[in-house]
């Protein structure tokens, strides 16, 4: 039997080999391998002439969900751009990673407004001229127009609104009444042991229930008020079934009735559920108790970094983001269905797009709703938050 | 010996040898470790690290008795995941090393396919399962236990459940590798000398696995103080253990001062059980390999 150079082979790889017809070319491995190095040598060579002929390269810092390529493709095609993304897993983590130095790197930052409002004093973002942004302004919501308070910072504007949504009560119609959730008191139940679900994003649980205390969490606290935020989270540790970091977890526990009520998350839980049919899943704002509104307004924001080498393209990019059409892709995505600034895409909305939003229902809630900003305390309410957790069981 | 190993320090050769690895330790392990224990005498304030030298995160640390009851429990879970998981572990190690010989490769396979499957997949899978409309609870419910009985999830059992399922193959590997290594004419000469099988095992064969007993028990052990997956998603949270504590002083409350020191504190509390564990089973003395 005659030895070729590829007899040492599995059999199916020679048939393969014979069926190409490589074994007639009589390829000895000698010349493979000077043909594989001439070939690893063109795709360098290609890699080389696409590096010259490279597209402007960016970094945009955002939520998941802005980085859709439905969104961005058409930017980048558009732009000659190639737009990398830094993803954010938390809004303090993304500040503070700014902070340590990768606002180097970053052109565009889409995250939770107080933290973009920060970004300002910081140093890291650049203030925004509104007049340069009329455009944009022009379709957004009376609401979020300038001056637009919470995103100014000495008067200057920071950056520009992007998505919202409200945070309270989320529950499943099917198991409990939106009456019974005009007030945070189910949570507190001895009836409901073991059937309030608490997100853990940070301060999102413990601000709400600040608000039923009769504390303002947006105001200085002195130690007395501190006590009562103490109070409240025990009471509620009491019920509390799961403490959740994860969206999916706290959808599936409301869709299958385990969990009466989930705090500490909002609009923002309930509309990916919503959009999968699930119309059953309902996120409300209390009403006002104690001459203080129950419901917190969050608000994400867009602004441009300072160190940017490419200022007009990160502007533009900005446009684009909360244009009529990017503002349709960010409200309905798969993972979170959330209303934008953008009234103009309110046009768009098919009647089934608006239930999912609760479009009917959100300038309710934003009416008996906080706007949501740093928590000047947030830090003694987050450690205690930790103590009354340590101590629960 | 002593001779040997002091010449070595003086053999330039030799130093030179070693100067990549030494490089290598320090600057991966030994410069980051020295970085966080001085992040531990700063501030922050405004979510900023203010670079102040003072006590004051210390002072916090040692003042929150909070902190301390979280580690404890840490400490516990772990301790408790790694009694279980020897247990579990060394009648399939022993019978893979012994009994299954043929087998051998297929439950390799299947132990191997533990490691390969993403944690949080099987994490989550335990959710699906352990759930109140999950199979158990069906099966539980159908068998007539009570209500209270099958509410398994959220719970310090379902969290030790996730630790147990997770970190085991570890210690059957580390187990396996050790019986598998001991020589059989021993336990042969054990029994030709008269011992009982039971006498065999406790004086023979398990003696030779503790370097097997102590690799694994230390890789769970250290493993399992720094689990925050199982806790958060089949403990439901309401009991935290360190890991999820230190995330969440890095993360939320942007105070890395007080994660660093957090940090320290469980990693000086682990070495220093690490290195009890050593003493009590003479690991220090005989040489881990021995």
């Amino acid at each position: 039997m005659t030895k070729t150079w590829y007899s040492d082979l599995p059999v199916y790889y020679q048939n393969q080999i014979k069926a190409m017809g490589l074994d007639e070319a009589g390829l000895a491995r000698r010349r493979f391998m000077k043909g594989a190095a001439a070939a690893a040598g063109v795709a360098m060579l290609g890699a080389h002439s696409r590096q010259a002929t490279a597209a402007t390269q960016m970094t945009y810092m955002c939520w998941e969900g802005y980085n859709d390529p439905r969104i961005i493709d058409p930017f980048n095609k558009a732009n000659g751009t190639e737009i990398g993304f830094d993803l954010i897993v938390d809004s303090p983590g993304g500040f503070a990673k700014l902070q340590a130095g990768a606002s180097r790197e970053v052109d565009l930052v889409s995250s939770d407004m107080p933290w973009i409002t920060r970004m300002g004093p910081a140093g890291i973002a650049m203030e925004l001229n509104p007049d340069d942004y009329a455009d944009v302004y022009a379709t957004f919501y009376d609401q979020f127009k300038p001056p637009f308070e919470p995103l100014l910072n000495d008067g200057k504007t920071i950056g520009v609104a992007t998505r919202w949504g409200w945070v309270g009560p989320c529950v499943n119609t099917d198991v409990t009444k939106p009456e019974v959730w005009k007030t945070y008191d189910p949570v507190f139940d001895p009836a409901n042991k073991d059937k309030i679900c608490v997100m853990d994003w940070g301060d999102w649980p413990i601000l709400p229930m600040a608000l039923h205390a009769g504390i303002n969490p947006y105001e200085e606290l002195d130690q007395a008020a501190l006590e009562e935020v103490r109070k409240v989270l025990r009471a509620m540790f009491k019920n509390t079934r799961t403490i959740v970091g994860d969206l999916t977890q706290a959808q599936k526990g409301l869709l299958d009735g385990s969990l009466l009520g989930c705090i500490g998350a909002g609009s923002y839980l309930t509309s990916a559920v919503r959009k999968q049919g699930h119309k059953n899943i309902l996120g409300l704002v209390p009403e006002p108790k104690n001459g203080l509104k129950q419901g917190i307004i969050w608000v994400e924001a867009t602004a441009i970094l300072k160190e940017t080498d490419q200022p007009e393209l990160a502007q533009k990019l900005l446009k684009h983001v909360v244009s009529k059409d990017s503002g349709k892709i960010l409200s309905l995505l798969d993972s979170t269905c959330n209303v934008v600034t953008n009234k103009a895409v309110e046009e768009l909305y098919s009647q089934e797009e608006k239930d999912i939003l609760q479009v009917d229902y959100m300038w309710h809630a934003w009416d008996n709703s906080q706007m949501h900003r740093i928590a000047p305390n947030i830090d003694e309410m987050l450690a205690i938050w930790q103590e009354e957790l340590a101590a629960a069981k | 010996m002593e001779q040997g190993v002091g010449k070595s320090w003086r053999d330039p050769e030799l130093l030179w040898k070693a100067l990549p690895s030494v490089l290598l330790q320090t600057t991966c392990f030994v410069a980051p470790l020295v970085m966080t224990f001085l992040l531990t005498f700063q501030r922050t304030r405004d979510f900023q690290l203010r670079w102040t030298w003072d006590l004051a995160t210390w002072t916090d640390v040692f003042s929150k008795p909070h902190y301390w009851t979280i580690l404890g429990h840490t400490l516990v879970m772990a301790l408790a995941c790694v009694a279980i998981c020897l247990v579990l572990a060394f009648p399939i190690a022993y019978g893979l090393a012994t009994r299954f010989k043929t087998l051998e490769n297929e439950i390799k396979i299947l132990v191997t396919f533990a490691f390969i499957t993403d944690a949080t997949l099987k994490t989550f899978g335990w959710v699906l399962f352990l759930d109140k409309k999950g199979a158990a609870n069906y099966l539980l419910t159908g068998l007539g236990f009570p209500p209270e009985m099958v509410s398994f999830l959220f719970t310090d059992w379902a969290t030790l459940l996730g630790m147990v399922y997770n970190l085991l193959p570890f210690a059957i590997f580390t187990l396996y590798l050790s019986i598998d290594s001991i020589d059989r004419n021993l336990i042969f000469a054990a029994y030709d000398a008269g011992a009982s099988k039971w006498r065999a095992h406790w004086e023979v064969t398990l003696p030779l696995c503790k370097p097997g007993i102590f690799a694994g028990s230390v890789l769970i052990f250290l493993l399992g103080v720094g689990v925050f997956l199982e806790p958060k998603v089949l403990g439901g949270g309401t009991s935290p253990m360190s890991a999820e504590l230190i995330r969440q002083t890095f993360e939320t409350r942007v105070n890395w001062p007080l994660g660093a020191a957090l940090t320290f504190v469980l990693m000086v509390v682990s070495v220093f059980l690490v290195l009890l564990f050593s003493r009590v089973l003479g690991m220090r003395r005989s040489g881990f390999g021995a």
